[in-house]
């Protein structure tokens, strides 16, 4: 039961992490946080559903749900963020915001309010058992996902010079300008990535549930917000702490947590972030970022 | 090789620059002095496409480039060492210097650009996979200019590369920039030693509120009444 509870928090703090990467990454190069990101991740769950339904094999139509959110998030840049360059950020939130709001409507309207059923293969809620040990096949997986995607990115980072233009960008984006790089590449990478991470985390989520809903992306990417934050606000590797550790808390609070405060796990966890962040404000890994006057 | 004709530069109401005219000659040094605040660096900046120009004309090897993007301009073989260095702090010694030279040429030929770099600069080998971050003030300026002589440019334009350093360093970096001047490079040089500045520069323009005050040779200035009470110290 214990080892269950153990792989659940971190199958869970890793679909936070994801998601909480994705944003940092667009907010540490635009200074952006991207509203509209659980939009991209809802809009994933209805690609998977959609390529479901047309009778796509599963694998084939996973690459073609995660596709979609990446090429929806860089459409995104294109339309609604790109005409706004050079704008204050209270514009670019408001935009993200709006564009939020109106994926929302789509997905209400379009589709349906309610929720869709997504048929899952058989095998993904198995489980193993080792001995006493039973281990669910879809929170192992989910692990093994974020855990790839996580070295995947990290090694884009390190290795190709987009990468490290954008770690670079992340400190002084004028400079990175300055070496001949377009602004405009750096840019679209950065939401193309943070696309494909909700994405994959869109796949995760929708693998324990078996459904998908317009509001769907909401309460985990304003989790992963939370992370974020905590982390140290456009620092990567503050996002991927702050992920894991937001899902490993509020998965051992509902194990433990006696039943009449149970329903309190989601303010005592706010409470937790609280206390972080008056002991650390710029969060636990700060970002750096070149200051000048 | 540059010139810029009628520059205007305003930030908000404020006008930093007001009328700058100057030309730079292929292979010639050109130093840009002045007092603090009097519009050097907005001037170079204006130059590199980092900053909006609000009248006036650049034009760099027959090409107008007034307003264009700072990442086009240096495609266009122009590269500026801002003021305050700028090195990313976070990234090594290598990974600045591989983004200096990224877009600019094959990675075979970039490879054989850093060896050069390295060979220039023993410094930066030494510290090849250090952090920007924990270089010394002098060994960042190296780095600086290291990173933005990778891409190959025609013409470089240095904002104060002595700020900061000791005078021992200063003479390194000088006796450098000479050297850069004896391969053919064309230098665009702020300075605020304007001792130094009128010591190796061929020309000199001096600028006083947004405004070109002086210009001559390098010589005439140095022997020029106000420059020598102004700027000298004598
Ligand atoms: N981003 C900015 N916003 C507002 N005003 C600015 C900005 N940058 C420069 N200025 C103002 O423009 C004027 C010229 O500044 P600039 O940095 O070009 O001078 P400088 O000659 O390089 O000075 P220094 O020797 O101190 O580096 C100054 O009055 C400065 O305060
Ligand atoms: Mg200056």
């Amino acid at each position: 039961m214990f080892a269950q509870q153990i792989i659940n928090a971190i199958s869970l703090g890793g679909v936070y992490a994801l998601l909480a990467l994705g944003l940092a990454i667009v907010f540490s190069i635009v200074g952006l946080i991207n509203f509209a990101h659980g939009e991209l991740m809802t809009l994933s769950g209805y690609a998977l559903l959609a390529a479901l339904v047309f009778g796509l094999p599963f694998p084939l139509a996973v690459l073609v749900a995660v596709s979609c959110g990446a090429l929806a998030a860089v459409a995104m840049e294109r339309i609604a963020f790109r005409p706004m360059r050079g704008a204050s950020v209270t514009s670019l939130l408001l935009t993200s915001f709006a564009v939020s709001s109106l994926l929302k409507v789509v997905f209400q309207n379009g589709i349906s309010a309610r929720p869709q059923a997504v048929a899952m293969p058989g095998w993904m809620t198995g489980a193993f058992s080792f001995g006493d040990f039973t281990i669910g096949v879809g929170p192992s997986i989910s692990i093994v996902v974020s855990a790839l995607a996580l070295i995947l990115l990290e090694t884009f980072l390190r290795r190709s010079v987009t990468g490290t233009a954008m770690r670079a960008a992340a400190e002084d984006f004028d400079v990175v300008r300055l070496m001949g790089i377009p602004a405009s590449r750096i840019i679209a990478t950065a939401f193309l990535l943070s696309g494909l991470l909700a994405g994959l985390a869109a796949m995760l989520w929708v693998a324990q549930r078996a459904s998908v809903d317009p509001l769907m992306g909401f309460t985990p990417v304003l989790k992963a917000f939370i992370a974020a934050v905590v982390g140290g606000l456009g620092s990567l590797p503050g996002a991927v702490a702050g992920g894991f550790l937001l899902g490993i808390i509020e998965v051992l609070l509902q194990a433990t947590l006696p039943a009449a405060i149970a329903p309190y796990r989601d303010a005592i966890v706010l409470s937790g972030v609280i206390a972080v962040l008056l002991l650390r404000p710029q969060g636990l890994i700060p970002a750096v970022r070149v200051q000048r006057s | 090789m540059l010139s810029v004709e009628g520059l205007k530069i305003r930030y908000g109401e404020v006008e930093a620059v007001r009328r700058v005219d100057l030309t730079v000659e292929s292979g010639e040094i050109l130093a840009l002095v002045g007092a603090n605040g009097a519009g050097k660096s907005s001037t170079l900046g204006a130059i590199a496409g980092l900053v909006r120009v609000a009248a006036g004309k650049v034009v760099f090897e027959g090409v107008d480039i007034t307003g264009l993007a700072p990442e086009v301009v240096a495609r266009k073989g122009v590269a500026l060492v801002p003021e305050g260095r700028r090195i990313f702090a976070s990234l090594t010694v290598a990974d600045n210097l591989r983004l200096g030279g990224a877009v600019h040429q094959p990675a075979a030929e970039a490879r054989l650009r850093e060896e050069e770099m390295l060979e220039l600069f023993p410094i930066l080998r030494r510290y090849y996979r250090a952090k920007g971050g924990n270089l010394s003030g002098g060994e960042q300026q190296m780095l600086a200019i290291a990173r933005a002589l990778m891409g190959k440019p025609r013409m470089i334009l240095l904002d104060e590369p002595s700020l900061g350093l000791a005078p021992q360093l200063i003479d390194t970096v000088f006796d450098l920039i000479a050297e850069l001047r004896r391969k053919g490079m064309t230098i665009l040089l702020v300075e605020q030693n304007v001792a130094l500045a009128l010591e190796i520069a061929d020309r000199a323009v001096v600028l006083a509120n947004g405004e070109v005050v002086l210009s001559g040779t390098a010589k005439e200035l140095a022997s020029s009444d106000l420059v020598r009470q102004a700027y000298l110290g004598a």
